[in-house]
């Protein structure tokens, strides 16, 4: 591999790792606090639909993240609803959402676009970071990214941070491993685990946006194929860790991208088994192949007073 | 099937006729519905004329009938499987990469497996077997995980599903794996068409209406699935795994053998719903043969709430909002998405309604 292809292919594994990593972060916060939030997929597409329609019906790529970011706080206040008040099957109602989102954003589109479909949307501009972007070959092709990457992870840090550092990140790790204890210390469970969904949408709305209007300019059905349950599958990969889920979730990335490479490099490896590779590395991972898991004790279970 | 119900309470009197369980589901549905009917009048389109098509596509002519019973049976084997594996509180999402798994192997015996001279039907059941084979192991995977590593069965199966569409997809690309051979660039990436003598009979043997015998298949194994989840030893393991692993334990009931033989059931019953939309109705195996029948089917299971009567109901009514909706995106130009609308709404509010549901049971 020249270093010129190789440049390429570790920019395109960052672009393809940013959905993931944005909405994976999202999830591993929820699961953190107790609640295991299937409908990121929901989220995301979600939000891939609002931004292009904002950004196509403005012509301004920074209206349509923000729509991307407001459709998805009713949906995330729905999954939250349902699997804190009403104690509903978080697996059940994540998938139950997954699904209206599919259906609700393919009819709007074919209403919205119809014959227009395919349509260029304005998307989100690219930055090239001082220093960085301007060493040769690498400059450009790695690090000139859509300015949505960098903020990500600025968010990211931040909420490592949070995590590490602040009372507020005990809290969301307590009401995930021993809910009582924190039921009984005065804090409110729900109000921590509405919270962590809430955010856990927020950062499934970024990616979403970056999916639609970062990433290839156009909205299609269903585009996130399955990118949700790969940011769930990044989660368990990094065991609950922020540093260990951006890892997984580069590797799934790279994955990917080895699929336009290897092409390219005339290396005759089937499609499929490079698209399937993420979701093996995901199971040799919950299968506990990579290490033991460190599931938050209370996971998927409502809790009750 | 009543003699103990699922969260292990004795059922009262048989006021079967306003049991919440079944109201609740009911009501659900007519919920979605209107909202369907709705939407259907806000796109601007005539909702008698949409419904008018939306019936048609359902029961307006004897092949659209048998489409929509042949595809019921497809989701009420995966219905039956996933309740079968929840007595045992455990939830498979596998059944798309079960049903395609069994869709692979199905095609393989039937094309390259030398079994279409073989006598006594067996030109057909030897594929099914291989497809029931191949779902059991899918799913049989998924146990093994759980029982060696704890791996929740929700995230392996639905990984596995996956990884069994894509091995699909990778089955017909591939010319060395069962892609049809290559004569020119313009060869389409499916199987060759299965022998004639490897399709499942037809029950009137007329192809204007095509049920297969999967439909009467399905119905045994109904009857079948009832009994052992009511009266047999294995319905009262899964059970007792179900509501307490260590008292299950402490009572002699091998937590491994019983999670095993619930996820490798319900992977087998996937892989037989493979097994007949291949052989049944497709033919030739194609990318994205599974088409979202894994998800119908889990639905099916999930609205049922453990009763396989109440799969078969689910079943026939997804069965048939599929076909009628097909059929109004034909004739009256409203979108099949708005039946997938309908399945997200019915979904939700149930998974909402179970806590209200249960505290009304328990009165």
């Amino acid at each position: 591999m020249t270093s010129e292809l190789f440049a390429v292919f570790l920019g395109s594994s960052i672009r393809l790792a940013t959905p993931l990593l944005l909405a994976g972060i999202g999830e591993m916060v929820s699961e953190r606090a107790g609640v295991l939030n299937m409908s990121i997929e929901g989220m995301m597409l979600m939000s891939a639909f609002a931004a292009a329609v904002g950004s196509w019906a403005t012509g301004d790529p920074f209206v349509g993240l923000l729509f991307g970011i407001v459709s998805v706080l009713p949906v995330a206040l729905l999954q939250a609803f349902l699997s804190n008040t009403l104690r509903a099957n978080q697996i059940v109602s994540g998938i139950g959402i997954n699904i209206l989102v599919l259906g609700a954003t393919t009819l709007a589109y074919r209403e919205i676009f119809g014959a227009r479909s395919r349509a260029e949307i304005p998307g989100l501009a690219k930055v090239k970071p001082p220093l960085l972007g301007d060493i040769p070959v690498i400059g450009p092709a790695v690090f000139e990214q859509v300015w949505l990457l960098y903020a990500g992870i600025a968010l990211i840090v931040i909420v490592a941070l949070v995590l590490r550092f602040t009372s507020v990140g005990l809290a969301i790790h307590a009401a995930g491993a021993e809910p009582k204890a924190v039921d009984k210390s005065g804090l409110s469970i729900a109000r921590i685990r509405y919270a962590c969904v809430v955010f856990a949408g927020f950062m499934a709305s970024l990616a979403g946006a970056f999916l639609s209007i970062g990433d290839i300019h156009t909205f299609t059905e269903g585009m996130t194929r399955g990118a949700g349950y790969l940011a769930i599958a990044s989660v368990i990969f990094g065991k609950w860790r922020i540093g260990g889920t951006s890892l997984a979730c580069l590797l799934f990335g790279a994955a990917t991208a080895l699929q336009f490479q290897l092409p390219a490099l005339g290396i005759g490896v089937p499609n499929a088994l490079l698209i399937m590779l993420p979701y093996l590395l995901a199971l040799l991972a919950v299968g506990g192949l990579v290490g033991r898991q460190m599931a938050p004790p209370s996971l998927g279970e409502p809790y009750r007073r | 099937m009543t003699v103990v119900n699922q969260r292990g309470s004795l059922p009262g009197s048989p006021r079967l006729s306003l049991r919440p369980s079944l109201v609740v589901p009911v009501l659900a549905v007519a919920f979605a519905a209107v909202v369907g009917l709705s939407l259907i009048a806000m796109i601007g389109v005539s909702v008698p004329k949409a419904v008018a098509a939306f019936v048609d596509g359902t029961i307006g002519s004897p092949f659209a009938l048998a489409a929509s019973l042949n595809r019921s049976s497809v989701f009420a084997l995966v219905g039956f499987g996933f309740v079968l594996a929840n007595r045992a509180n455990l939830t498979n999402v596998g059944g798309e990469g079960q049903i395609a798994v069994g869709g692979i192997a199905a095609t393989a015996v039937a094309l390259y497996g030398h079994v279409s001279g073989s006598p006594l039907g067996l030109a057909f059941v030897l594929p099914t077997l291989a497809a029931v084979i191949a779902g059991g192991l899918w799913g049989g995977l998924a146990a093994v995980l759980k029982v060696k590593s704890g791996t929740n069965e929700v995230i392996s199966t639905l990984l596995l599903s996956f990884i069994g569409v894509w091995l699909l997809y990778w089955s017909v690309q591939s010319p060395a794996l069962l892609r049809k051979p290559m004569t020119s660039s313009a060869t389409l990436p499916e199987s060759l068409e299965i022998p004639d003598a490897t399709q499942l009979p037809l029950l009137t043997g007329d192809y204007s209406f095509p049920v297969h015998v999967g439909l009467p298949l399905t119905l045994i194994l109904a009857i079948v699935v009832s009994v052992i989840l009511s009266r047999t030893t294995l319905g009262f393991r899964l059970r007792a795994v179900g509501l307490n692993p260590v008292a299950a334990r402490r009572a002699g009931i091998s937590y491994a053998k019983t999670v095993v033989f619930a996820l490798s059931t319900a992977g087998a019953l996937g892989g037989l719903a493979g097994a007949l939309m291949l052989l049944g109705e497709q033919y030739t195996l194609k990318d994205g043969f599974s088409s979202g029948y894994g998800f119908d089917g889990l639905v099916a299971g999930l609205l049922s709430r453990g009763s396989i009567p109440g799969v078969i109901a689910a079943s026939l009514l997804f069965g048939f909002m599929r076909s009628g909706g097909i059929n109004m995106e034909m004739v009256a130009a409203v979108p099949t998405a708005l039946v997938v609308v309908i399945q997200g709404l019915i979904v939700i509010t149930l998974a909402g309604a179970s806590l209200f549901i249960e505290k009304l049971e328990r009165r």
